[in-house]
C-alpha cells in the first residue's frame, strides 16, 4: 500500500492526513531500525519509502523516532493479545498461562530480535526509559489479563512486577539465543517461573502461620465487651 | 431526605481536562478502595463486638451489604481493566483500626463511626452521579442502588444512638476528615 505512492513526492497532491501515515510510516521505519536504530534518519528513510518529505513524517510523529517506537510497541502488544484470545488461557494453570504468554509474544518477534535489541537499547537511555518502563508494564499487563487475573488489591502490583523481571531476564536470553527452536530461552523461562512459584508458596506458608496466630483484637474485645 | 448538591466543576470539559475514561478509571478505583474500607471498618467493629453484642446481628447485615458491593466493584474493575489503589494494604490496617479503636470506644462511639463514614460515602456517591449524569447506565445504575443501602446504614447507625456518643461533634469530624482525604488519595494512587 505504501509503495503505490511512491512516484507522488509532493504532500499536497495525496489526500492522506498525517495520521493516516503513522502505521505505513512505523511499518517502514522497522526496515531500517536494524541499520539505524529509533533515529532521526530511520524516520527520513521510512518518509522516502512512502513517498512522503520528511516534514510530513514529522507531522505523522511529532513525538520524533519515540512516538513511532511507542506505536511499535502498542501494535507487538495488539498481535500479541489477539493470538493469546484464541488459546484460552483461563482454562490452563495460572504457570502454564504465563509461560505461554511469554513463549507466544517471543514466538512471534523471533524473526525480528535485531529490532527489539535496537528498541531495548533506545530505552535504555534516560531520556526514553519512561517509554521503557511503561510499555514494559503494559505489556505485562496484558498479558495477566489474558491470563485472567481478577486480583483487586497489592497482589496486581506485585504479580506484575514479578512478570516484568522474568520477562525481561527472559528477553535478554532470547536475544542471544543461539539454540534449535530457542531452546535455552524456554528452558531458562522454565527456571524463572520456577523461582516465582518457590516465593508463592513462601507466601501461602506464611498466610497458614498467621491465620493460627491468636488475635488481639478478639482478646480486647472480650475484655472491653464480656461474655455474660 | 433530599438533598441538592451543589456543582463546583464547569458543566463542559475544558482543554487540559483528564478525559472521561481517565475519570472513569479513578471513580471505578476510588471506589473499590472506599468499599475495601468500609468492610474492614465492619470487620474491625466486629472483631471487637463479638457475635453475641446485641448490636452484632444489625452489623453483620451491613457488612454483608458492604462485602457485595466490593465484590461488584472488583468484578467491575476486572471488566475494565482498571488498575486498583496501590495503597490497598494501608485501608486494609487502617479500616480495621477504626472500627476496631471506636468499638472499643463503645457502641455508640461505633455507631458514630458509621454514621460519619456513610455520610461522607454518601456525598461522594451523589457527587460522581452528578458528574457521570447519563454517560455510563451500568456505573450509574450501581452507584445508585450502592447509595440507597449507605444511607440505610448511616440512618440505622444514627437510630441505634451515634449522635449520643461522648464527644461525637469531635469525632464524627476527624473520622469524616480522614475520610475525605482517604478519597483525594485512593483517586490518584
Amino acid at each position: 500500500m505504501a509503495q503505490s505512492k511512491t512516484k507522488d513526492t509532493s504532500d499536497t497532491a495525496q489526500d492522506v492526513t498525517p495520521d493516516e501515515m503513522r502505521l505505513p510510516l512505523m511499518k517502514a521505519a522497522l526496515e531500517h531500525v536494524a541499520f539505524d536504530g529509533w533515529s532521526k534518519a530511520t524516520m527520513g528513510r521510512a518518509a522516502e519509502d512512502c513517498g512522503v518529505s520528511s516534514g510530513f513524517a514529522e507531522l505523522a510523529f511529532p513525538g520524533g523516532p519515540e512516538e513511532m517506537l511507542a506505536l511499535h510497541l502498542q501494535m507487538v502488544d495488539e498481535v500479541m493479545m489477539a493470538e493469546l484470545a484464541t488459546l484460552d488461557l483461563p482454562s490452563m494453570k495460572i504457570r502454564e498461562r504465563i509461560t505461554t504468554a511469554v513463549r507466544v509474544r517471543l514466538q512471534q518477534n523471533k524473526d525480528q530480535r535485531e529490532i527489539v535489541r535496537r528498541g531495548m537499547s533506545y530505552m535504555l537511555l534516560p531520556p526514553h526509559a519512561g517509554l521503557g518502563a511503561k510499555a514494559l508494564w503494559r505489556t505485562c499487563d496484558q498479558m495477566w489479563r489474558a491470563a485472567g487475573d481478577t486480583a483487586t488489591d497489592y497482589n496486581w502490583y506485585t504479580k506484575r512486577m514479578m512478570l516484568a523481571a522474568v520477562y525481561m531476564s527472559t528477553l535478554q536470553i532470547w536475544l542471544d539465543d543461539s539454540s534449535d527452536d530457542l531452546a535455552d530461552t524456554w528452558e531458562f523461562l522454565d527456571r524463572r517461573i520456577e523461582n516465582v512459584m518457590q516465593i508463592e508458596k513462601a507466601k501461602f506458608q506464611f498466610r497458614k502461620v498467621k491465620e493460627k496466630m491468636p488475635s488481639l483484637s478478639r482478646f480486647l474485645g472480650r475484655l472491653r465487651y464480656p461474655v455474660k | 431526605m433530599s438533598k441538592v448538591t451543589m456543582k463546583e466543576i464547569p458543566a463542559r470539559r475544558l482543554p487540559g481536562d483528564r478525559s472521561p475514561a481517565a475519570d472513569l478509571d479513578r471513580m471505578i478505583r476510588v471506589d473499590h478502595a472506599g468499599e475495601f474500607g468500609a468492610v474492614r471498618i465492619y470487620a474491625g467493629q466486629r472483631a471487637i463486638l463479638g457475635e453475641k453484642h446485641p448490636m452484632s446481628p444489625m452489623i453483620r447485615h451491613m457488612a454483608e451489604q458492604e462485602d457485595h458491593h466490593l465484590d461488584v466493584f472488583s468484578k467491575l474493575m476486572t471488566k475494565r481493566g482498571v488498575r486498583p489503589t496501590i495503597l490497598s494494604p494501608f485501608w486494609d490496617v487502617a479500616g480495621f483500626a477504626l472500627g476496631a479503636a471506636t468499638a472499643l470506644m463503645g457502641e455508640k462511639a461505633a455507631m458514630a463511626c458509621t454514621a460519619a463514614v456513610e455520610e461522607v460515602i454518601e456525598d461522594h456517591y451523589q457527587e460522581q452521579r452528578d458528574s457521570l449524569a447519563g454517560s455510563e447506565p451500568e456505573l450509574e445504575a450501581i452507584i445508585e442502588e450502592f447509595q440507597a443501602e449507605e444511607v440505610e446504614h448511616k440512618e440505622l447507625a444514627i437510630k441505634h444512638g451515634a449522635e449520643e456518643a461522648t464527644g461525637y461533634p469531635l469525632l464524627s469530624g476527624a473520622i469524616k476528615t480522614g475520610c475525605r482525604a482517604a478519597i483525594w488519595l485512593a483517586k490518584r494512587v
